[in-house]
C-alpha cells in the first residue's frame, strides 16, 4: 500500500531537515505550554541516572575494580550510554509509537504527506525525561573523565564519541521499533529489549561476558560502539584503531534503520485488513 | 473476591496472553539482567564472600531477583496510565465500579499471566546455575508467601505512579523513574547489605525493599522465623497503607478531570 501512495521522487536532505526541524520546534513549543509536565519528566529522567550513579558508588565501595575497570571509567561508560539513550527521547521519541500507529492504521495519512514517514513518526513526541537524562549523563561523563585523569587533549575524540553514540542509538531504536510492522503489538518489545540489554550489560566492561555476547554486541547489534568501544579507547583498554569502527558503525546503523523502516512501510497494509 | 473483580482480572489475563511475543519477552527482559548480574558478581565474589553472600548464596539471591522482577514488571501500568491520559477515566467515573478496585483486579490479572513465564524462567535458571537451596522447608514456604505479597505491592506502587498522568502528558519517563526506584531500593541492582548503613536505613524505610530483599533474606535464612514473619507483616502493612494513600491522592487528583461538552 505504501508503495502506491509514496511520492515517486525521494525527498531532498534539505526538505527532510526542514520538516524535521519544524516538527521538533512545534513539539518544543507545546512543551513550554506545560511547565509542570516538563519538570516532572525531566526529574524522572534524572532519577534513573542518580540511582545508576549510586549503584556504581556502592559497588566500588566494596571492590577496587571490576574486570580491570575502575570507578571513574565505569562512570564514563554509564554516562555516555545515558547521553545516547536520553538523546533518542529528545530527537526521535515518536518512533516508539510505531507499533501503536501500525495497529490503529495511523500510518495511512502520514504516507500521503510529502515528507518521509519515519521523520513524521519520529517527531510526534519529545520524551521530556531526555532533558534530565542527557544533563545528568553529561555530568557523569565529565566527572568520570576528570576522575580518570584524561585531560583536555582527547576532548575531540570525546565529542566524536558522543555524536556517534547518539546516531547509533537513534538508528537502532528506530530499527527495532520498525519490527512492529511485521510483529504486531502495541508495545515496541524489541526496542525495549535493546534498551534493557544496554542498561544491564553495556554499562559494564564487555570482558565480563562470554565471547558470544562480545561478538553480538560488536558486530551484529553494534551497541558496544555506543559507549564501550569509545570509552575503552579513551581509557587505554583498547587500541586507538578501534575508534575507526565507531563512525562506521554509526553509518551502518543509519542505513540499516532507514532500510528496515522502508521495508516495513512496504509490508504495511493499514488496519483491519 | 467478587465476580466483577474476577471478570476484570480475566479480561486482562486474556489480553496479556493474546500478545504471545510480549508474554515471551517478559522472560527475556529479566534474563539479560540475571546473566549480567551473574557475570558481575562471579567476578567480584570469586571464591570469597561479600556482605555475607558467598557465590552460591549470591546465585540464589540473583535467581530470586529474576523471579521477583519478572512479576514486578508484568503489570499493566500502561493500560492504567492510558485510561487517564486519553480521558477514558471520565467514562470510568460513570460506571458503578470502584476505579481503584477495578484497576487492581486488572493489574493482578495481568501479573498472573506472567506467572508461568516466571516459574519456567526460574526453574531453568535454577537448573543451569545451581543456586543455594532454601535454608529450611519453612523458609521456602514463607518465601512463597512473601513473593505473593509482591502482587498487591506492585499494584499500589504502579497505581500511585500512574496518578502522575493527571498532571503530565507522557507516562514513559515516570514509569522508568518508578522502575529505577524499585530496582535500586528492592536490592535487584545491588544487595541492600552492601550499601552504606544510612542508605540501608533509607531502603528499609521504603516499601520497595520487600520486592527482592525480603523474600531473598527469608529464603537464605538471613532472618529467623520470627524475623521472617515480621517482614511478611511489614509487607502486608505496606500494601494496606499504600492502598489507602492511593485513595486519598485519587480523591484530590480526580478533580482535575475535565469532561468537555458536558
Amino acid at each position: 500500500m505504501a508503495d502506491l501512495l509514496a511520492p515517486r521522487r525521494p525527498a531532498g536532505a534539505r526538505h527532510v531537515g526542514a520538516v524535521y526541524t519544524r516538527a521538533i520546534v512545534a513539539q518544543i513549543r507545546s512543551i513550554t505550554e506545560y511547565p509542570a509536565d516538563f519538570w516532572v519528566m525531566a526529574s524522572a529522567g534524572v532519577m534513573w541516572n542518580v540511582l545508576q550513579f549510586a549503584f556504581l558508588t556502592v559497588l566500588f565501595a566494596t571492590v577496587p575494580d571490576v574486570a580491570g575497570w575502575r570507578y571513574h571509567e565505569m562512570l564514563m561508560l554509564s554516562g555516555l550510554f545515558t547521553v545516547a539513550s536520553g538523546s533518542t527521547a529528545l530527537l526521535c521519541d515518536g518512533v516508539w509509537s510505531t507499533g501503536q500507529m501500525v495497529l490503529k492504521g495511523e500510518i495511512d495519512y502520514r504516507i500521503t504527506r510529502p515528507a518521509p514517514v519515519v521523520v513524521q513518526v519520529a517527531t510526534t513526541h519529545i520524551g521530556m525525561q531526555g532533558f534530565g537524562e542527557v544533563a545528568f549523563g553529561l555530568v557523569m561523563l565529565a566527572y568520570g573523565w576528570i576522575g580518570a585523569g584524561l585531560g583536555l587533549a582527547p576532548v575531540p575524540i570525546g565529542l566524536l564519541a558522543i555524536a556517534c553514540a547518539v546516531t547509533i542509538e537513534c538508528a537502532l531504536v528506530t530499527l527495532f521499533c520498525a519490527v512492529n510492522f511485521w510483529i504486531k503489538g502495541p508495545m515496541s518489545n524489541f526496542a525495549f529489549m535493546l534498551i534493557d540489554l544496554q542498561s544491564n550489560a553495556m554499562v559494564l566492561p564487555l570482558g565480563l561476558f562470554p565471547i558470544g555476547v562480545r561478538l553480538l554486541t560488536m558486530f551484529v547489534i553494534p551497541v558496544a560502539f555506543v559507549n564501550f568501544v569509545p570509552v575503552a579507547v579513551l581509557t587505554g583498554h583498547l587500541s586507538a584503531a578501534w575508534l575507526v569502527g565507531t563512525p562506521l558503525a554509526a553509518l551502518a546503523c543509519v542505513l540499516a534503520a532507514l532500510g528496515v523502516y522502508r521495508l516495513g512501510l512496504r509490508s504495511y497494509d493499514s488496519s483491519g485488513h | 473476591m467478587a465476580r466483577v473483580d474476577l471478570a476484570f482480572a480475566t479480561v486482562t489475563f486474556k489480553r496479556k496472553i493474546a500478545y504471545k511475543t510480549t508474554w515471551l519477552f517478559s522472560i527475556l527482559f529479566g534474563g539479560w539482567s540475571l546473566l549480567a548480574g551473574l557475570a558481575v558478581w562471579s567476578q567480584i565474589i570469586g571464591d570469597g564472600e561479600l556482605g555475607g553472600y558467598d557465590w552460591s548464596a549470591m546465585k540464589a539471591y540473583l535467581v530470586i531477583g529474576f523471579l521477583t522482577a519478572t512479576l514486578a514488571w508484568a503489570g499493566s501500568d500502561w493500560e492504567m496510565a492510558n485510561r487517564i491520559l486519553d480521558g477514558h477515566v471520565a467514562i470510568d467515573l460513570t460506571k458503578p465500579v470502584d476505579f481503584q478496585r477495578a484497576r487492581a483486579a486488572e493489574y493482578i490479572g495481568g501479573m498472573t499471566a506472567s506467572v508461568p513465564a516466571a516459574i519456567l524462567g526460574t526453574a531453568l535458571a535454577a537448573l543451569a546455575f545451581r543456586p543455594a537451596p532454601p535454608v529450611s522447608a519453612l523458609a521456602a514456604l514463607l518465601t512463597g508467601i512473601s513473593v505473593l505479597f509482591i502482587f498487591p505491592l506492585a499494584f499500589c506502587i504502579s497505581y500511585l505512579a500512574t496518578m502522575t498522568c493527571f498532571i503530565t502528558q507522557r507516562f514513559l519517563g515516570v514509569q522508568w523513574a518508578k522502575d529505577s526506584l524499585v530496582a535500586f531500593f528492592s536490592g535487584m541492582m545491588v544487595p541492600i547489605a552492601l550499601m552504606p548503613v544510612w542508605l540501608q536505613g533509607v531502603a528499609w524505610a521504603l516499601p520497595f525493599v520487600h520486592f527482592t530483599t525480603t523474600p531473598a533474606s527469608i529464603y537464605l535464612g538471613r532472618v529467623d522465623t520470627a524475623g521472617a514473619l515480621g517482614l511478611i507483616a511489614a509487607q502486608a502493612a505496606w500494601a494496606a497503607g499504600l492502598w489507602f494513600i492511593a485513595r486519598l491522592i485519587w480523591a484530590r487528583l480526580v478533580k482535575k478531570v475535565t469532561i468537555h461538552g458536558g
